[in-house]
């Protein structure tokens, strides 16, 4: 396997603050390498790292053979980069800011000009190129910003939260974008904190969190660390009944998530689980509006690592937020 | 190959300045700095002074090119910065120095721009005379790319836009216009006075600038010349200094 990212023991302080933790990691020709991780771990400072715009205060990084720091020219022409906020100059049209982005990479004027229409049909903004960016909304922003990215026909794109903020139809077609320029070759770098879109995109997952990576495999192979969490997702017609404490009580049952009108029961034996719940309704008489099984989701392995979730749960004592499950892994 | 690639971080510098251009030369900051502080700083200096119009103009000219100059890049870099487009210079294939370079050349134009204007007013309506067009243009030329690197220097302080570089800017800026000569001549300063004119960089300015009008200068020319020139690269290397610790700071 070809390494076109390599890092070892990259390390960013702030002042007394290690914001990044001697992490080590390559990323292969062609994958879609996902870095993984709540806000504050250390994601955007291991992309600015990585691109050139801020010093590591130790290790090191080679995009392609080329040390970020000492051929920091060449490594760079490898590249492009999506950060997490769209950079783009918005007193400039689309066309002023693509042509201007070949500029910086030493690109002549024909082909500048030749790949920035190209890349406008293809983003298309073709026939609103010479509108100022200001008039622009804020997905069609996001797509100037990663067309700027594509001018150079880089190797290597780096994308930092590339679908936050955005409208569904905007995610839907930059998901489709990225999959279409890995399919071409491209390999990209792409930092989230949603998992979905990192289980849904990646060859790979590095889990960052605290600036230390947590674990680094396929998104299938996570999964499989967190095999004790399977559950049971179930709903009630509308009752009085407080269900939440007593499904939290009945055998088998080690947490309980309410998520919406849904509670998520979490079990080694979802056989035995789903009996239960089946003879609770009946001798509640409750009627069943759903259920199903699930196996553990990259979001139970990123709560397993990280120890943080997105809504407290019931039973077992660790339902706080923040507070980890205490079983890390580091593959 | 050397060549080739000096070549191309040079058009680089130019596309980065023509940029700026066309983004903040028409810029509020830009225009009160720039060109309404100069030319308001120095009607209040001479209005009721019996100051002539041939001792006036050489002030305006080094006055304008001073705050023209240094107002550039204290404009678009914080704001750069702020919307992080100045990210994409350093993750572009250039060096630093082709980036501050650009954003130099941006507040060089900017400043030999505006300071034609008192010029071209003293030839055209005040009978000046360009006496000397070497020492006029070579003090014009210099001072502004000097100043502009110096603009450069204080946009890499850190802050969220460009008040907060201009505050301590004009904390330097406006003293200089003191110790420089510009409203009392280096001849007429007591010794301390004349010790500090020779250091500050604006006293070479309005030295060539009198000299290229009809004046006279204290110093000698090329005295003038070699610490402009001194100076100019002093602050683009010291500019490049401070972005590189920004850099690892941030």
């Amino acid at each position: 396997m070809e390494h076109v990212i390599e890092v070892s023991e990259l390390t960013k302080y702030y002042g007394d603050f290690c914001a990044v933790d001697h992490i080590s990691f390559n990323v292969e020709k062609g994958e879609v390498f996902g870095f993984l991780g709540p806000n504050g771990a250390g994601k955007t400072t291991t992309v600015r790292m990585l691109t050139g715009i801020s010093i590591p205060s130790a290790g090191w990084a080679k995009i392609m053979g080329h040390d970020i720091r000492k051929q920091s020219v060449e490594a760079k022409e490898l590249m492009g980069i999506v950060p997490d906020t769209s950079n783009v100059y918005t007193e400039l049209s689309a066309w002023d800011n693509l042509t201007f982005t070949g500029q910086l990479y030493g690109m002549s004027k024909s082909d500048r000009e030749g790949r920035a229409n190209e890349l406008l049909e293809m983003f298309e903004l073709h026939d609103r190129r010479h509108e100022k960016l200001e008039d622009y909304s804020r997905g069609m922003r996001r797509r100037v910003c990663i067309a700027m990215a594509l001018m150079n026909r880089s190797s290597i794109l780096f994308l930092d939260e590339p679908t936050s903020g955005l409208d569904v139809q905007s995610v839907i077609t930059i998901r489709e974008l990225i999959g279409k320029l890995n399919h071409e070759g491209l390999t990209v770098f792409l930092t989230t904190h949603n998992m979905e879109e990192a289980s849904r995109m990646c060859d790979r997952i590095a889990i960052i969190n605290h600036g230390k990576i947590a674990a680094i495999d396929t998104p299938e192979m996570l999964k499989r660390t967190a095999e004790g969490l399977q559950s049971v997702e179930v709903s009630f017609e509308a009752t009085n009944r407080d269900i939440h404490d007593e499904l939290a009580r009945m055998p088998g049952v080690e947490e309980t998530l309410k998520q919406g009108d849904k509670f998520r029961l979490y079990t080694d034996d979802p056989p035995s689980v789903l009996s239960e719940v089946w003879d609770y309704a009946n001798r509640n008489e409750l009627k069943l509006i759903t259920v199903n099984t699930h196996g553990p989701s990259l979001e139970d392995v990123f709560v397993k690592l990280t120890g943080i979730r997105e809504e407290p749960r019931k039973g077992g004592g660790r339902g706080m937020k923040g507070q980890g499950r205490g079983r890390g892994v580091n593959r | 190959m050397r060549r080739s690639r000096l070549a191309r971080e040079l058009k680089v510098a130019w596309a980065i300045a023509a940029k700026d251009m066309k983004i903040y030369y028409l810029r509020t900051p830009s225009l009160m700095f720039g060109i309404l502080f100069p030319f308001s700083m120095f009607l209040s200096f001479v209005i009721g002074r019996n100051m002539p119009i041939s001792r006036a103009i050489p002030v305006l000219v080094a006055q304008t090119v001073f705050f023209a100059a240094s107002t550039i890049g204290p404009v678009s870099i914080p704001m750069e910065r702020r919307l992080q487009t100045f990210d994409r210079f350093l993750s572009a294939p250039v060096s630093l120095l082709t980036v501050l370079l650009g954003k130099t050349i941006a507040g060089f134009i900017y400043g030999v721009g505006i300071s034609l204007i008192p010029v071209v007013l003293g030839l055209s309506i005040f009978n000046s005379q360009i006496t000397d067009l070497v020492a006029l243009s070579l003090g014009v030329a210099l001072s502004a790319f000097g100043f502009a690197a110096m603009g450069i220097m204080f946009a890499s302080l850190p802050g969220q836009g460009p008040g907060q570089v201009m505050m301590p800017l004009n904390f330097v800026r406006i003293p200089l216009l003191f110790v420089s000569g510009v409203y009392v001549p280096v001849k007429d300063l007591p010794s301390w006075g004349q010790m500090a004119s020779a250091a500050s960089p604006l006293t070479h300015t309005i030295e060539l600038v009198r000299l290229g009008l009809g004046g006279e200068s204290f110093f000698e020319p090329a005295v003038n010349v070699m610490i402009l020139a001194v100076y100019a690269v002093v602050f683009l290397l010291a500019g490049m200094r401070f972005h590189i610790s920004n850099q690892k700071r941030e």
